[in-house]
């Protein structure tokens, strides 16, 4: 009686080979999607940005570049975060595609980690090349605004070569530099916690578009709650109001402002690696903690 | 003793109605047992509970109360579906897969890799017949293509248990032929079949075992044979037996002591499976009636008392 216990192969209890399978099943689906026509946009906003010859500084070219781009990813990232992960579960549950998934041995946690790491595979990928074309762009606006800088300084013929030193300086501050990636991997943080957070939405809500105003709600509360709760806490102080609302939606929902790396590094301030440490810490915590809960949802569903 | 492939015992399941507190009771106190290597089909009028029960064999719904197991581990334990090869009804697959890429993803679900899993995706796309179709993604796929990949992605890991939730529903009489073939090839190899069909006549030629359900409840379960068979009938069957010898038989029958035996006739003293089935569905029909009365019937009781008060 015993012994086909025994000789059935052993599922592992966790197995990351699986979860690969499904978060590239996942992320091909995206890529099919016609998602990455995005890119497409987003090359030609770049070339635009980097074109505009506006009355500006040449340090201000420059600027001007990186904040298109970087609004740009940021806003593609956080957008695809909740579009994404707000379609795949329920569609798989129409397409009863999920049947046939959970009816092979793969525990529900790899299911919904296969889901979440597709989508942030995607956003990774898309975010990458992003990141690359601008640079790209940046690295030869710089060329030749450095290029036209100089002429213009030494045929004034009033500074010193140090002098002109100095002024070009200031203007590759605001070029190609290794901060740039930062702000990169805080985009890709702040979407990694979006899409977390909507995979959360999704295993309790009952339609898709319930599931994206949810996200999108939590979303922008996450952006003003802090200084919110500053308020009240000043105008009520320790109120049961504070205690029982506030207080909770403080802890629930991540300050998402913090994320916001990128304002930093464009204007110049340097960003340390200790807090780009720190906000992978807390990113990652919001990361597991909402696919606990999401998983503690999910795992007694029933289809 | 081997363990039974599907073992079900009392088996309830009851959904909550959203609208106000009623219950629907979709699977009530059913049990079954598909024996290893042995065809089970579950037949019963639409909304019967087939596919529920299918659903809480696999794991995809909890058992209100009652249990069910896999090769004696329970259902809700993911190493059980180890060793299941599953076909949901009207099954839907990724659509920009192909039925290549298709079979390779729930392969690799299943920790097959490389060579292996090449073989076997090739194997069965040969033996539900889409080679020709291998690279098209299967949004361009018909009903009957889908269900064909759909038997395919279930047989993948070579699963001792195949459950089928309505394998012919979509396919055309041809291929309806070939996946009663397959589920004879699949006896043949010593895997069981649990499958619930609409296609009663299949079911009668491919199927050792049959439950018909009703309204969520087992009205018969047996063996084909036993079924289908005319309890208070016997039958003889003769080869190349002469008129004389038949004749002499009348006779016999005819100068029995009491005379009670009667020669009804030769021939096949068998109903049809579709005969039962009809029987039984208006029988459970009648009792449901009868139910639905009762509880009006109080429900109107309950209404007078308040009232005479
Ligand atoms: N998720 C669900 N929520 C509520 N009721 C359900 C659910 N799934 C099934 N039911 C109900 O349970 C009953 C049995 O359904 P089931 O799908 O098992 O029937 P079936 O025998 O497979 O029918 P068919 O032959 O049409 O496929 C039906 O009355 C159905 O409405
Ligand atoms: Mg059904």
């Amino acid at each position: 009686m015993s012994d086909s216990v025994e000789t059935l192969p052993r599922v592992p209890l966790f197995s990351p080979g699986r979860i690969w399978v499904l978060a590239s099943s996942t992320f091909t689906q995206l890529v099919r999607m016609r998602t990455f026509y995005f890119l497409i946009v987003f090359a030609i906003l770049v070339a635009a940005a980097s074109n505009l010859d506006l009355l500006y500084t040449p340090a201000q070219k420059l600027r001007i570049l990186k904040d298109a781009s970087f609004g740009a990813m940021s806003i593609f990232s956080w957008l695809f975060a909740i579009a994404a992960t707000a379609v795949l579960i329920p569609r798989d549950l129409e397409d009863r595609t999920l049947y046939t998934i959970l009816s092979k041995p793969v525990p529900r946690l790899e299911y919904l980690l296969g889901k979440l790491g597709g989508v942030m595979l995607t956003i990774g990928v898309a975010l990458v090349v992003m990141q690359v074309l601008f640079t790209g762009f940046l690295f030869f606006r710089e060329v030749t605004v450095l290029a036209s800088e100089r002429q213009y300084l030494e045929s004034q013929g009033e500074m010193s070569a140090a002098d002109i030193q100095v002024q070009l300086d200031l203007i590759r501050a605001q070029g190609v530099q290794w901060q740039l990636l930062y702000a990169l991997v805080a985009i890709f943080l702040k979407a990694s916690v979006v899409a977390a957070l909507t995979m959360l939405v999704s295993t309790f809500a009952s339609s898709t578009l319930f599931t994206m105003i949810v996200s999108s709600i939590v979303f922008m509360v996450g952006h003003f709650h802090k200084l919110a709760a500053g308020y009240w806490l000043e105008e009520f102080g320790d109120s049961l109001f504070t205690k029982l609302i506030i207080k909770p939606i403080v802890m629930i929902i991540p300050d998402f402002r913090v994320f916001n790396v990128a304002e930093n590094v464009v204007g110049g301030e340097p960003v340390s690696a200790a807090i780009m440490l720190s906000l992978t810490g807390l990113a990652a915590l919001y990361v597991a903690v909402y696919s606990a809960v999401a998983l503690y949802l999910f795992i007694d569903k029933e289809f | 003793m081997s363990v039974p492939a599907v073992e079900v015992r009392n088996l309830t399941k009851v959904f909550p109605l959203s609208l106000r507190k009623e219950y629907l009771v979709a699977v009530e106190d059913l049990s079954l047992t598909v024996n290893a290597g042995e065809v089970y089909g579950l037949i019963g009028p639409n909304g019967s509970g087939k596919s529920t029960t299918m659903k809480v064999v696999l794991g995809l719904m909890a058992p209100t109360t009652g249990s069910t197991k896999v090769f004696g581990i329970e259902s809700r334990d993911v190493r059980s579906r180890n060793q299941i090869g599953f076909l949901p009804e009207n099954p839907y697959f990724y659509k920009h897969l192909t039925a290549w890429e298709t079979l390779k993803f729930y392969g690799k679900l299943c920790g097959m890799r490389g060579k292996e899993l090449k073989d076997r995706a090739g194997e069965l796309l040969a033996l539900v017949d889409l080679e020709g179709a291998r690279d098209r993604r299967l949004s361009g796929y018909s009903k009957g293509m889908l269900q064909r990949i759909g038997l395919a992605q279930a047989l993948i890991q070579r699963p001792k248990l195949v459950v089928l939730d309505e394998p012919t529903a979509g396919v055309d009489p041809i291929g309806s032929r070939q996946i009663r073939d397959l589920i004879f090839k699949l006896k043949d190899d010593g895997i069981s079949v649990f499958l619930c069909s609409h296609l009663l006549e299949q079911v009668q030629e491919v199927c050792d075992q049959v439950g018909i359900i009703a309204n969520g409840r087992m009205w018969r379960e047996g063996s084909l044979h036993d079924l289908i068979a005319i309890e208070d009938q016997t039958e003889l069957v003769l080869r190349d037996a002469s008129p004389e010898l038949l004749d002499k038989i009348k006779a016999l029958i005819e100068s029995e002591a009491g005379g009670c035996a009667e020669l009804i006739r030769s021939g096949h003293p068998r109903t049809t499976l579709e005969t039962l089935f009809l029987d039984i569905v208006r029988e459970s029909r009648e009792a449901q009636d009868l139910k639905d009365r009762e509880k009006l019937a109080a429900k109107e009781a309950k209404k007078q008392k308040p009232s005479s008060k």
